[in-house]
């Protein structure tokens, strides 16, 4: 069943799109990738990807490397993290363009930076420089989380041991720390520069038309030209380095860090990792950053209650009664598809993982790996596919909601997966077996012991999905119709044709909401008994 | 409690798998046992000798390749392990994190539909006898180690098992927490009466609770015995070594008359009383020694073998040499050692061989 899900929502639509890419009258052919590549705009899109990405990959593991260091390594008092975690907390829950919206209300032509305070007049926010501060400003935060268990991890002993062997603060730092962190450092690089090639949002609002990019052109190529021959090729194009970067990521993941070999780590190291300098250099670029987060999303929120940004000021809150009225039907579309989705790709993650982890039959890795596709590829690439694929008989779904659904959960499903296999190899089999030693059949021993035991897992996983069904677009901005609408699109629209108070109000009630249920969420995890590790596990990571 | 104890008995079970480099491999090679009822029976072998997996497949948790198993009257080869009616206790307790004290005593009575009175009566009585009244609602995660093996125990015994089986229980907790634990699992064993198998890799801790032991080596089981017999009687150099501390001294049989013999030791005749090795007149064999039968000498004195003291360790109750002496190395053990009997290291010495307490191994030299 699970094997029949899969080929139809993963492999099926993959399998379409190369047939679309590369069959002309039934036939191989390389004509369609040819004409594609012989157009300079598309061969410009393709290394303008990846060179966006490769800067966003630096930049932001550096600054994910900063705000991680500076949270272990500098005694920061409590609060101060807590700011930094909000600060690194905001960009992964929202819509992925408000990073973007911001930017075009602080630096577009009537921005406040740009227009109100330095009085430059029509600048343009368009373009490499600003889509890159704006990719780095959201994915960043995935390089923190990646990197601070990494040097936690370091930390204490290993540095300590250092320091007694005579080496400067400095000389520990290059020579100990930072050798140590550079499988995480790589680990960051390829999420990050995989994160921006997958990035549709930021380049479509503050790109341009001067700075093409694959995910943009491939979506222009589909809307603008009705073209899904070119759409599919441009995909193509997209998912050959998002492949490699997947399988290298892989690798060095499977390879695992130097970490894990200092086995019982000591007792948390009370001696400064910095010098006081250094220390007041860290803490001043980390509130830079973070202060600028918070600046754009303050921004965000007064844009969203102002009449006109950049006109007029006087207070309103006519842009919420807006999306309230005429943008009820996008409100209500998304949060029915959300709440679909959500218990479907929740229930869908934690069986597969259960599956992958405990089952014994041929194939495992093959269902893991198939499981995981569509969370790796491009949302550009999945939503594409999907549109070729469920087009036509004979299965024809486009304009409905369970296309739409289905996206998501084989889309963000594999994070309860991971969470899954995770949490059950954290579970000794041994508790499986007492429960088989008192006299429980393997259905009593699954649905009184392993099934509670993963009830974190499943959470988190819906609470992905759910946060992913409300803030999505580069799949499912293929998918949507007349008949469902979803907020995140119509931001979109509402960028597109400058009305940026709706725009604002809509991003700021997504925000809301994505926080509310998140908080619910893992209020409900710590209330979840159980040993005290299991709930961390099930963070709501990626 | 239980009633009746019940007997285990192994016919020949084996459990062969193929391993990626060593293709196919026995954990367990043909291992016969029988389990008296009542009696606790440790399993003692270094990791990787097939103990646990003997035990595994004692409980059902794996299949043999080959051989029957038998709990009682009843052939279990067959049978699953949430049929086959056992206690299991394991290395790292595997409580249920998210079942509170009480609740994870109860599994299996829940499991076998008893009432809530009796079960509430059971429960208490078992965590009575583990001395846990009173922690009924804590959670597995907020006990100590020593209370989670107590957990574990009570869960275990409470479904009245027809067997209990004990996989290295303690090797999680502390050395003083070890001792008393394995005085409790030998008390709660004796009064409750159950046949028990018990697995661990500490010849201590096995001789200190079983009625008999199998030191099990590379899949077979090397010995059956007390610990006495293991320790005074060792059938090969590996029990030798592995039960306690030994000295495998080459040896020729010269003369042999009853448990009278006549050894050449490095040259040197010596004659003792001692056992094993009963057809080996004139053949080289192995003579073990344990390090507190050797006595030291000044050097010089009788007819004691040279040896020059390489170190002195001293513990209290005890003081420990190890003696080079021509190309052995012998350990030699000093209980309650007087200050007149000082051999700092570097001092030459004579070693006197005792006159009886020698056991006599026919095997090469490994």
């Amino acid at each position: 069943m699970l094997w029949i899900l899969l080929a139809l929502f993963v492999v099926y639509p993959l399998a379409a799109m190369f047939g679309q890419a590369f069959l002309v009258d039934g036939r191989p052919s390389l004509a369609p990738l040819l004409s594609i590549l012989a157009l300079p705009n598309h061969r410009a899109a393709m290394w303008n990807s990846l060179v966006l990405g490769a800067l966003v990959g630096v930049i932001g593991t550096a600054v994910g490397f900063l705000f991680a260091f500076t949270a272990t390594r500098c005694n920061l008092p409590a609060r101060w993290v807590r700011l930094l975690d909000v600060a690194t907390l905001l960009p992964l829950i929202s819509p992925p363009f408000t990073t973007s919206i911001a930017f075009v209300f602080s630096f577009g032509p009537r921005g406040l930076i740009t227009y109100e305070l330095l009085g430059v007049k029509g600048t343009n926010v368009y373009g490499l420089p600003s889509t890159l501060a704006a990719e780095v400003l959201t994915y960043f935060p995935i390089a923190y989380l990646a990197l601070r268990p990494v040097l936690a991890a370091i930390g204490g002993n290993i540095e300590e041991m250092a320091f007694s062997l005579g080496s400067s603060r400095w000389r520990v730092f290059r020579t100990v720390t930072l050798p140590l962190t550079v499988p995480g450092l790589a680990n960051a690089f390829l999420l990050l520069f995989a994160a921006s090639l997958a990035d549709f949002a930021t380049p479509l609002i503050l790109a341009g038309s001067r700075f093409p990019v694959l995910p943009t052109e491939a979506y222009l190529q589909i809307t603008g030209l009705f073209d899904l021959k070119g759409g599919a090729v441009l995909s193509f194009l997209l998912l050959v380095p998002a492949a490699i970067v997947f399988l290298a990521q892989r690798y060095w993941v499977g390879r695992g860090h130097y970490v894990t070999v200092t086995g019982k780590s000591g007792a948390q190291s009370t001696l400064d990792g910095v010098s006081p300098g250094a220390r007041a250099v860290l803490v001043a670029a980390c509130a830079a950053v973070a202060l600028s987060i918070l600046y754009l999303y303050a921004l965000l929120l007064y844009a969203s209650v102002v009449v006109a940004f950049g006109a007029n000021h006087a207070l309103t809150l006519k842009h919420y009664v807006v999306i309230f009225t005429e943008g009820r039907k996008a409100i209500i579309d998304t949060l029915i598809i959300a709440f679909i989705g959500m218990p479907l790709g929740g229930l869908f993650g934690v069986l597969v993982g259960y599956l992958v982890a405990r089952g014994e039959f041929r194939g495992r890795q093959a269902m893991e790996i198939a499981s995981m596709v569509n969370y790796a590829l491009p949302g550009t690439i999945v939503g594409i596919a999907y549109l070729i694929a469920f087009n036509d008989p004979p299965i024809a779904l486009t304009g409905g909601a369970l296309i739409i659904v289905a996206c998501y959960v084989f889309r963000y499903s594999p994070t309860g997966t991971r969470t899954t296999i995770a949490l059950l190899k954290q579970i000794d089999r041994g508790i499986e077996e007492a429960s088989h030693s008192l006299g429980a059949g393997s259905f009593t021993t699954f649905r009184r012991v392993t099934l509670p035991l993963v009830l974190p897992a499943f959470f988190a996983g819906l609470g992905v999905v759910f946060i992913r069904s409300m803030t999505a677009i580069s799949a499912t901005i293929f998918l949507v119709s007349i008949d469902w609408v979803l907020i995140t699109v119509r931001i979109l629209e509402n960028m597109t044709e400058l009305s940026l108070g709706p725009a604002a109000a809509f991003s700021v009630f997504v925000i809301v909401l994505v926080m509310a249920v998140t908080s619910a969420i893992s209020a409900l995890l710590r209330r979840l008994p159980g040993p005290p590790g299991a709930a961390s596990v099930a963070g709501l990571g990626g | 409690m239980a009633a009746n104890p019940v007997a285990i008995r192994l016919e020949g079970i084996s459990a062969r798998f193929d391993h990626r480099v060593k293709g196919a491999v026995a954990a367990v090679d043909n291992v016969s046992l029988d389990v008296a009822p009542g009696e606790l029976l440790t399993l003692l072998g270094p990791s990787g000798c097939g103990k646990t997996t003997t035990l595994r497949m004692i409980a059902g948790f794996q299949k043999p390749s080959a051989g029957r198993i038998q709990i009682g009257d009843q052939d279990v080869t067959e049978v699953m392990s949430n049929d086959r009616n056992i206690g299991f206790v394991f290395q790292n307790y595997a409580l249920f994190p998210h079942l509170s004290v009480y609740e994870n005593v109860a599994y299996g009575l829940r499991v076998r539909k008893l009432d809530d009175a009796a079960m509430r009566g059971a429960v208490g009585d078992v965590l009575a006898l583990v001395g846990l009244k009173g922690y009924e609602g804590q959670m597995p995660h907020q006990l100590s180690g020593g209370e989670q093996q107590r957990v574990a125990l009570a869960r275990a015994i409470v479904i009245r098992p027809r067997v209990l089986l004990f996989d290295e229980p303690l090797s999680n907790l502390d050395a003083k927490l070890r001792v008393q634990m394995r005085g409790e699992i030998q008390r709660l064993q004796r009064e409750v009466g159950i046949t028990t198998v018990y697995v661990t890799h500490d010849q201590e801790e096995a001789m200190a609770i079983s009625d008999r032991i199998a030191v099990m080596n590379k899949g077979v089981i090397a010995q059956l015995g007390s610990a006495e017999d293991l320790y005074q009687r060792p059938a090969s150099a590996f029990v030798a070594k592995f039960i306690g501390r030994a000295n495998l001294l080459r040896a020729t049989v010269l003369a042999r008359d009853g448990d009278r013999v006549t050894l050449d030791i490095a040259g040197r005749r010596h004659q003792a009383a001692a056992t094993g090795a009963a057809s080996s007149l004139g053949k080289t064999i192995q003579a073990v020694v344990r390090p507190e039968a050797l006595a030291i000498d000044a050097a010089g004195a009788g007819a004691s073998l040279p040896g020059t003291v390489v170190t002195r360790t001293y513990l209290g109750e005890k003081v420990e040499y190890l003696i080079a002496a021509g190309d052995e190395t012998l350990q030699v053990v000093q209980l309650g050692p007087a200050e007149a009997r000082r051999f700092p290291s570097g001092t030459s010495v004579g070693i006197r061989l005792p006159a009886t307490g020698i056991h006599l191994i026919e095997e090469p030299e490994a």
